[in-house]
């Protein structure tokens, strides 16, 4: 069952990305480079 | 409006099913195997870091047991203005050969990776993360590529493990699994468009300084390569290691800059969308263009679906909604699976 929800969820959050990641380029927002509260933050 | 989700389902299905069937099919036709032989040249291993502390001895530790020549190989740890103490680790090293580019204000990881580039002799610079481990023969692997004078940079392969230090079988697991195939099909033509930022080599001399706040140096440098006419390759023989994102929501944040590092790309090489400026022309667009520009075809699937319910297309948009549905019900659940350890060590430190 969760594996039933989880791939939808998955498949939707990473097309959101897209969005998101559209948002964030026309706006010259840079917060998203130096995330602290990512979990898998870019480890740089 | 019928027309409209023809066209935006055609495009979903090509993105995510025809590009691979495409390439799949080129890759018997007129597939280009590499010609890998083992040599030693000498290598330079450049990694970026800004406060990791924590995490780069045990990376310093890993480059140092590599199974390659000490005397060929160089170790360069780009410091950009670290405010946690990073600096002090990296010395305690320097005996053992590890090099230091350290700039005490921060400026970026471009910057940083240009910096340490000036110190890099080797003639194989191989870029690195500090999160990820090396596989300790993955440089052997991934020079023995350079064999072959068409290669101009090549990228490793990262394999993601579970808490049961196997290769993760999660959807995140699962979607990079697909995208590795990708790369595979696509490196056995010409190129991939794009390399692993955890693991990925170049020579030397195709380097060229990355513009100031570059997002994805590892789709840049290797789409640079491509366009000064050399391929850049994947061998999935060079192997590094990192864990899976606990949760879809954990690797969405590496995504939305990933995918905003491919909109400025654009931007910094326009040239890829030159066809006959970019030879690997329909792999970047399927594979890199088509990724950013599906949203808006799904939402254009979903709304022009809305306006024709009737015979088929009632059944498409019951497949959609419900599709929708269990993506808003798994998301749900994993907030519910993210605040559940949270709340119980509330409850347990109440209870102390």
């Amino acid at each position: 069952m969760k594996r039933m929800l989880s791939l939808p969820y998955t498949f939707v959050l990473m097309n959101w990305a897209a969005v998101a990641g559209l948002y964030y380029f026309v706006t010259g927002k840079k917060d998203i480079w130096l995330s602290k509260k990512s979990a898998h933050k870019h480890n740089y | 409006m019928e027309t409209v989700f023809w066209l935006s389902f055609i495009f979903i299905v090509y993105v995510y099913f025809g590009y691979p069937a495409l390439l799949g099919m080129l890759r018997m036709l007129a597939g280009r195997p590499v010609r890998k032989a083992y040599y030693e040249p000498t290598v330079s291993i450049v990694i970026a870091a800004h406060n990791e502390r924590e995490r780069i001895e045990k990376k310093l530790l890993n480059c140092l047991a590599l199974d390659y020549p000490k005397r060929k190989l160089q170790i360069i740890i780009g410091l950009d203005g670290p405010t946690d103490g990073t600096e002090f680790v990296v010395w305690k090293y320097a005996k053992q050969g590890i090099e230091m580019s350290h700039s005490h204000e921060h400026h970026g990881k471009s910057s940083t990776l240009n910096r340490a580039m000036r110190r890099a002799t080797g003639e194989i610079v191989v870029f690195a993360d500090v999160r990820q481990t090396f596989d300790p023969a993955a440089i052997r692997e991934l020079t023995a590529n350079f064999a072959d004078p068409q290669v101009g940079a090549a990228s490793g392969e990262l394999i993601l493990m579970d808490e049961s230090r196997g290769e993760a079988k999660s959807d995140v697991g699962l979607y990079w699994r697909y995208e590795k195939a990708l790369r595979a099909m696509e490196s056995r033509i010409h190129s991939v468009a794009g390399a692993t930022g955890a693991i990925y080599a170049i020579r030397r001399e195709l380097y060229q300084e990355l513009p100031e706040e570059t997002l994805i140096d590892d789709v840049m440098i290797p789409m640079r390569v491509v366009l000064a006419g050399k391929r850049t390759i994947f061998d999935p023989q060079a192997k590094a290691y990192d864990a899976v994102a606990c949760c879809p929501l954990a690797e969405y944040g590496r995504k939305v800059r990933t995918l905003a590092g491919n909109y400025q790309l654009l931007t910094q090489l326009p040239q890829l969308l030159l066809p006959w400026r970019n030879p690997i022309f329909v792999q970047f667009i399927s594979h890199k263009v088509g990724r950013l520009l599906v949203p808006y075809a799904l939402i254009t699937l979903l709304i022009s679906n809305a306006f024709i319910l009737h015979g088929i297309y009632a059944l498409f948009f019951s497949l959609q909604s419900a599709w929708y549905i269990f993506a808003t019900a798994g998301y749900v659940f994993s907030k519910r699976d993210v605040t559940a350890p949270v709340l119980i060590a509330d409850e347990s430190r109440r209870a102390a």
